[in-house]
């Protein structure tokens, strides 16, 4: 899709930040009020209602978007709050103050000769009576969703100063059949639930779906020669290859930040090592050389270090090491076991999963192993996968029945909430933001 | 000589009490009630027999076998030894409270280890291949389809 920037996004963030007790500091339970009236247009007449109908339905869309989140939370959208187009860049600010509003979003959708739209969308800071952002975009009408997706995340980075996540995936393993006879394929949606679609057709047991960082690529893992391996699907035009040529059983794939590198384990004889390997192809690296299983690979959002799993000391705990192998170091020292750890996208966490006995729970660290906190209740929970906001995070939970289903849940402590997908799930993995 | 393309299966399962498990060939589904046995069937019924045991099992988080599943291969090692035109298929299985790729890994390990016990009592590589499934077959093994007819493609199993 296209999506023409039509005015750079002013730097915004600290100085709304700076202004005091409006802005959601991570650990303040006020979230920031933020009012949406309905975006408006400049057009007239017929076209003029069809571009206000489509206005409401990206308000009603950026109001869903932000009402998700732990730290914004929406005056719910009342379509007599109109106003004019003149006003887009000159709200009255009196009125949202009145009603409570810290923040502000406005907006417009125009149309254009060419059938396509013209969306724009303005973040403000109430009490200062400033903008804080603004965004547009040239689109054809089927992406309006991801328009206001992209107004969502606006009014988030203005007020978090993190990036939002509504223009995002989720890819995890679909699953149905019964339990002896599961039939899995990889699938894929718009972070909301919308755009659900399957990338492989079930034939095959195929495991742990990992996206490019702009989702452009999916890495995954397949049984389709007997052995799991890790292929490489681009999501443009459906082609496939494996990872790397041979019969080695290869698994546990992610991407480095910058999608340039893949991070892997590959069996060879009784033993898993991790390894790296350039995304279009080459002679991999091998990174860890014990002789225990080494795996869960994932990079520091820098690229420099890379968290991985390792039962070289008898039970699966924590490891980091640099990006080239070197000063492998142990992080987790309790008598729990840790594993599947994925590295925040700020940078600040490690989230993964944590075992006691038959139970799992998710939790995160900070990247030395300090501050383990756990966010879950558990028991069968696992796999977490970071929000590109850094403040949320995706993971699988299977219920006592052994039925796996898709949760997220917010670093604010609030109690994890069930995505609804059409069928069973595991193995979700979430997408950084699409550009 | 022409190696049949007949796969038994040896799970290394993860450890439970022996009793739950029978440790019977696995086929796609129960027999019909009266059948001629194909040759597999017969092969395979007389592995079982003959060898003591087609499943051995493993401690949680380990992939040492223990003595049981020492006498277990020493038994399939013997009756391989007697039917060399046999190939058999090493089926290991983590544990199914493990974490996704731990247990892949681990079930890696466990069929490892048995095909290398194998190997150690003179089982030729060429009749011994491995794989794992994880813990993408919980429970007990009798539903897996994994077994294929002589002369068959390679198996690939259909969904998991």
């Amino acid at each position: 899709m296209t999506m023409k920037s039509l005015g750079a996004a002013l730097v915004f963030a600290a100085a709304f930040v700076s202004t005091g007790a409006e802005a959601a500091q991570p650990g303040t339970p006020a979230a920031t009020v933020i009012a949406i009236p309905p975006l408006t247009s400049p057009d007239t007449g017929t076209k003029g209602n069809e571009m206000l109908a489509l206005a409401w339905q990206v308000t009603q869309l950026i109001d869903a978007d932000l009402r998700q989140t732990a730290e914004v939370m929406p005056l719910t959208p009342n379509r007599n709050d109109y106003y004019s187009y003149p006003q887009v860049t000159a709200p009255t600010f009196s009125q949202w103050r009145a009603k409570g509003a810290k923040a502000l979003v406005t907006g417009f959708v125009q149309s254009r000769s060419d059938g396509r739209l013209t969306v724009g969308c303005y973040v403000y800071d109430v009490e200062a009576g400033r903008e804080l952002g603004r965004k547009g975009f040239v689109i054809v009408p089927a992406d309006l969703r991801r328009a206001a997706h992209k107004c969502s995340g606006l009014a988030y980075q203005a007020i978090t100063g993190s990036p939002g996540m509504f223009d995002t995936r989720i890819a995890y393993v679909a699953e149905t059949g019964a339990p002896e006879a599961r039939v899995k394929r990889i699938a894929m949606m718009d972070s909301d639930g919308y755009n659900h679609k399957y990338l492989t057709p079930g034939d095959t047991t195929v495991l742990t779906p990992r996206l490019s960082p702009h989702a452009a690529r999916l890495a995954y893992v397949s049984f389709q020669g007997g052995t799991p391996q890790v292929r490489i699907m681009n999501l443009d035009n459906g082609e496939q290859r494996p990872l790397l040529p041979g019969d080695a059983m290869t698994f546990a794939p992610r991407y480095s930040p910058d999608g340039s590198k893949i991070v892997f384990s590959m069996m060879l004889g009784a033993n898993s090592d991790i390894y790296v390997v350039g995304a279009d192809g080459g002679p991999p690296q091998r990174l860890t050389t014990s002789p225990a299983i080494d795996t869960d690979p994932s990079f520091s959002p820098d690229g420099s270090k890379i968290v991985f799993e390792s039962d070289r000391s008898g039970t699966q705990q924590l490891y980091t090491m640099d990006a080239n192998g070197s000063n492998q170091r142990r992080i987790t020292f309790t008598t729990a076991a840790y594993s599947a750890p994925e590295w925040s996208p700020d940078g600040k966490f490690i989230a993964f999963t944590w075992r006691m006995a038959d139970t799992r729970r998710i939790g995160i660290m900070a990247p030395d192993g300090t501050g383990e906190k756990i966010l879950t209740a558990g028991p069968r929970d696992e796999g977490p996968s970071w929000a590109a906001s850094s403040r949320e995070i995706v993971f699988q939970r299977t219920d006592p029945s052994g039925r796996p289903a898709i949760y997220r849940v917010s670093l604010d402590g609030s109690a994890a909430r069930r995505m609804t997908i059409p069928q069973d799930g595991s193995d979700p993995n979430w997408s950084g933001t699409m550009d | 000589m022409k190696m049949h393309k007949v796969i038994l299966l040896i799970a290394a399962l993860v450890a439970v009490p022996a009793s739950a498990q029978l440790p019977g060939l696995r086929r796609r589904s129960p027999p019909p009630p009266t059948v001629v046995q194909s040759p597999i069937e017969v092969l395979r019924a007389d592995f079982a027999a003959q060898a003591g045991g087609t499943t051995v099992y493993f401690a949680p988080g380990s992939a040492q076998l223990t003595p049981q599943a020492r006498v277990i291969l020493q038994g399939q090692a013997a009756w391989l030894r007697q039917h060399p035109t046999v190939a058999v298929r090493v089926e290991g299985h983590g544990d199914p409270t493990d974490t996704r790729d731990h247990a892949l890994a681990l079930g890696a390990e466990r069929a490892a280890e048995a095909r290398d016990y194998l190997m150690l009592l003179g089982t030729p590589a060429a009749q011994v291949t491995t794989m794992t499934w994880g813990k993408e077959r919980p429970g007990p093994p009798s539903a897996m389809t994994t077994i294929q007819e002589l002369g068959g493609p390679p198996a690939v199993p259909a969904a998991g």
